[in-house]
């Protein structure tokens, strides 16, 4: 649409439909008389959509297309340039990343206030207090460095009055759109009113989201901004560590996370009573499937059958579920942190693998590195 | 660090058994535990296992370190304490540090795990 409206030719609205400035031509001038004087043009009907063209300051336009099905087709039409335009209405009012959603998901939420509280230091000194879900965020804001521009997105993200606005323009357009007035017009001015259209339809198919935007926002209305701020960035992000406890998001859609702690360096001691220091690695579980821990990198341990990475551990009397739930996951990540570092017996050489190399021929993994 | 190495680390010194004795038991791998402080005196006669035992025990505890003894008794069922790596056993001081408070006052510091065993992992080519 662009050269069109770029071409400086002058168009007629008329009827919901655009007139194109039909080429000057002897031969087209004769047929347009013919179908003037034989009273084609107008048909039979009344209806204006009839004409098929049409005079105007002693100049001939010819039908194009309706405007309206342009709007409403334009994601069809031209993908790329609708959503072009889409982002383009999205930054305007701040609805670009799916902020809202992130900030409340209940997943998220869960590994924040509940899970990540158990592996943390929360209190100073002797004193062992619950920490409220502001003193967490506290804690965090003191504990991660926030990069300025989300102190002011947080701002931005308490102002609600735009959302209102769109969502009272919305309800008094009522699902149809104000076509321009008839008559001559320029591609300029078509094109500004082609953009405010296609932003119309863009927050009008997106009015749930809105919707719930405002509901979200407003709820956070009374949080402090410096909290905002920090529930931006970790929702941004999808990804925070501390103390060693952390998670990354491996998919917004399905609301998967890797939750995950570090094991710390540890030894263990083979048959023979030599010691083997092991290096940190990071214990995980998925949110979307909680099954056995894993080990997120490459490793090796008696307990993993393989030297590669995102291993599930091997482990004694432990039922999987399908349920995520807060004591579930502490749970899952203990048994994988308490298997890995206390787990192997040297006398018994428990595991897929014996630290000290056995005199049978069966293909395992060498230790030998980690012996100190 | 071999065990030899871990002992004369551990090792304290004659002054600081005039010091107080801080005792943390920690559920699991969690980052906080149960907190119980012994004055000079009260404690070097004890085994490890019995001050322990004494702060698990303790009466007049809040909602939060109530949480926490559940928490390390759920542990115990079936787990042991350990402290740097080891079962405990012996006197705390066998197994303390010195530390200070950021006020400067030094005392002596035992954090002991509780953790439930877990056997994980088998020879499969006998199991299987």
């Amino acid at each position: 649409m662009k050269p069109l409206f770029d071409s400086g030719l002058e168009l007629v609205v008329e009827s919901d439909f655009i007139y194109f400035p039909l080429l000057f031509d002897p031969d087209i001038e004769k047929e347009i008389q013919t179908v003037f004087h034989s009273g084609e043009n107008t048909g039979q009907s009344n209806e204006p959509e009839s004409k098929t063209v049409i005079k105007l300051e002693e100049k001939y336009f010819i039908k194009g297309f309706r405007l309206d099905a342009l709007v409403k087709n334009y994601d069809v039409i031209d993908p790329y340039s609708y959503q072009t335009m889409k982002n383009e209405c999205f930054r305007r009012y701040q609805l670009m990343r799916e902020v809202d959603g992130m900030i409340v998901d209940g997943t998220l939420r869960t590994i924040l206030f509940q899970v990540m509280p158990h592996f943390i230091k929360k209190n100073k000194g002797l004193k062992r207090k619950k920490l409220s879900d502001e003193e967490i965020l506290d804690l965090v804001g003191q504990k991660i460095d926030i990069p300025e521009s989300y102190f002011q997105e947080a701002k931005t993200f308490t102002d609600i009055a735009p959302l209102k606005e769109i969502l009272k323009n919305i309800g008094n357009q009522t699902g149809t759109l104000e076509l321009p007035e008839n008559g001559l017009t320029s591609g300029r001015k078509l094109q500004d009113w082609f953009r405010s259209a296609v932003h119309a339809k863009v927050l009008a198919d997106e009015v749930e989201r809105i919707t719930k935007s405002l509901q979200v926002r407003q709820q956070f209305s009374r949080i402090k901004p410096e909290h905002i701020a920090t529930l931006l960035y970790i929702a941004d992000a999808g990804a925070l560590e501390i103390d060693g406890f952390g998670f990354i998001r491996k998919n917004a859609d399905r609301k998967e996370y890797h939750v995950y702690k570090h094991s710390g360096d540890y030894v263990l001691k083979d048959y023979y009573g030599r010691n083997y220091l092991f290096p940190d690695c990071r214990v995980a579980v998925s949110t979307y499937m909680p099954s056995k821990p894993f080990v997120m990198e490459k490793y090796k341990h008696p307990f993993l059958l393989e030297y590669k990475s995102g291993q599930e551990i091997c482990l004694k009397h432990f039922n999987p579920t399908d349920e995520m739930t807060t004591q579930r996951i502490i749970d899952t990540l203990e048994e994988g942190l308490t298997a890995l570092r206390y787990g192997y017996d040297h006398r018994r050489r428990n595991g897929y693998h014996s630290l000290d190399k056995l005199w049978v021929h069966i293909p395992t993994i060498d230790f030998d590195d980690y012996l100190i | 660090m071999t065990e030899i190495d871990l002992k004369k680390e551990l090792q304290t010194d004659e002054s600081e058994k005039l010091l107080p004795l801080v005792l943390e038991i920690i559920p699991g791998h969690a980052a906080e535990g149960l907190i119980d402080i012994y004055e000079p005196g009260s404690y070097a006669a004890k085994s490890l296992k019995k001050l322990c035992d004494k702060t698990l025990n303790k009466k007049n505890l809040s909602i939060e370190e109530q949480l926490i003894v559940e928490d390390i008794k759920r542990q115990l069922d079936g787990g042991k304490l350990l402290s740097r790596g080891q079962e405990i056993e012996g006197t705390a001081l066998e197994y303390a540090v010195s530390e200070e408070t950021e006020a400067g006052e030094k005392y002596l510091f035992v954090p002991i795990r509780a953790i439930k065993p877990q056997e994980g992992g088998r020879r499969h080519w006998i199991d299987d």
